[in-house]
């Protein structure tokens, strides 16, 4: 009887594993979204289109997308950090297959896909899709990530010119 | 299982008389491959009017209408961010800008970045790939600037400030 109950447990908690990993995405409730895992290439969008193809997919400099073993090609756009693609995320596996879980989005405007988790082929591990995040931290110490945003330098330096609206002078006050 | 002189003989004879057939499915094979590649890699060239926005916000309407005066600072932080830029062409299509002018980079390239909400002009190649328009940009032929004011009904997009 123990045995028996013992082994509930564990059919259990394994099922409970497999449904949680299975459909593991964060939905956002997106008109056309699903989430979805995809076995892909990762490429250099730019390159695959074009032939211009710099070496290592551009080292992070250009847009990355996942080449599906039928030949379709959708674009990562989007990672897991707050305002930030999914390049930093996939430039450490340019060139080979990689296991990725988030939302393919198929709007009738454009089909793009956003990665929330990246699965190590070596372990089987799932890693979150946050590294353009943990880059801008190391490289912005002192700073709190959760208002990269407002503490960018970059931003600063384009909003000191130009404004939040993007015309010099040109303020917005709330009535 | 043992096999006789005519066995091979026979067996031979028949792969002989598949080749043909053999021949037949690989060109077509190789055919369709070479269809898809030549599709994939042959551009399309157009000019496009239209808007620079941030395409993650304009697509999924997480923002709403992610456009115009309301939404550039929230443009500008995706573009920093690395989510691709397109322009949203006054045919209400969008266009994931892969390259500027002479400009070999496309994520957060300050060239991108600083053209944000502008209204443009722009001469390049147009590919189309499984549900998205890739557009290689390699003139500007006219900037007009930010003419989409809407913050005055919208506000700032997002957090009002």
């Amino acid at each position: 009887m123990k045995a028996l109950s013992k082994l509930l447990v564990t059919s259990v908690f394994s099922l409970s594993v497999a449904l949680g990993t299975a459909h593991a995405a964060n939905e956002w409730g997106i008109e056309h979204e699903e989430a979805k895992e995809l076995d892909g290439k990762v490429v250099d969008l730019a390159c695959e289109l074009s032939g211009n193809c710099p070496s290592n997919c551009g080292d992070g400099k250009r847009q990355l997308g996942l080449l599906l073993p039928d030949g379709t090609l959708y674009p990562v756009v989007k990672g897991g950090t707050n305002f930030a693609g999914g390049t930093d995320d996939l430039i450490g596996q340019c060139g080979k297959m990689v296991h990725v879980d988030g939302l393919l989005i198929k709007d009738p405007l454009m089909t793009i896909y956003f990665v929330q988790r990246v699965r190590s082929e070596e372990t089987g591990e799932w890693s979150k899709a946050n590294q353009w995040g943990k880059n801008w931290k190391a490289a912005n110490p002192g700073k709190k990530l959760g208002r990269w945003f407002r503490e960018d330098p970059r931003v600063a330096k384009i909003v000191e010119k130009s404004g939040k609206l993007g015309i010099p002078g040109l303020v917005y006050v709330e009535e | 299982m043992i096999s006789t002189v005519s066995d091979v003989f026979h067996s031979s004879l028949r792969k002989l008389k598949l080749l043909p057939v053999g021949f037949v499915v690989a060109a077509g094979v190789l055919s369709s491959f070479w269809t898809a590649a030549v599709a994939a890699t042959a551009p399309q060239r157009v000019q496009i009017e239209g808007e620079i926005i941030d395409t993650w916000c304009y697509v999924t309407e997480i923002m709403g209408d992610a456009q115009g005066t309301a939404h550039h600072l929230c443009a500008v932080w995706c573009a920093i961010g690395g989510i691709p830029v397109s322009i949203l062409g006054d045919d209400g299509q969008v266009y994931m800008v892969l390259r500027v002018e002479s400009e070999d980079t496309n994520v957060a390239n300050p060239t991108i970045v600083n053209i944000q909400t502008h209204k443009v002009v722009v001469d390049g190649d147009l590919y189309e790939r499984d549900g998205v328009k890739y557009l290689f940009v390699d003139q500007v032929a006219d900037d007009k600037g930010v003419v989409n004011l809407n913050h005055e009904d919208y506000g700032i997009i997002p957090f009002g400030e």
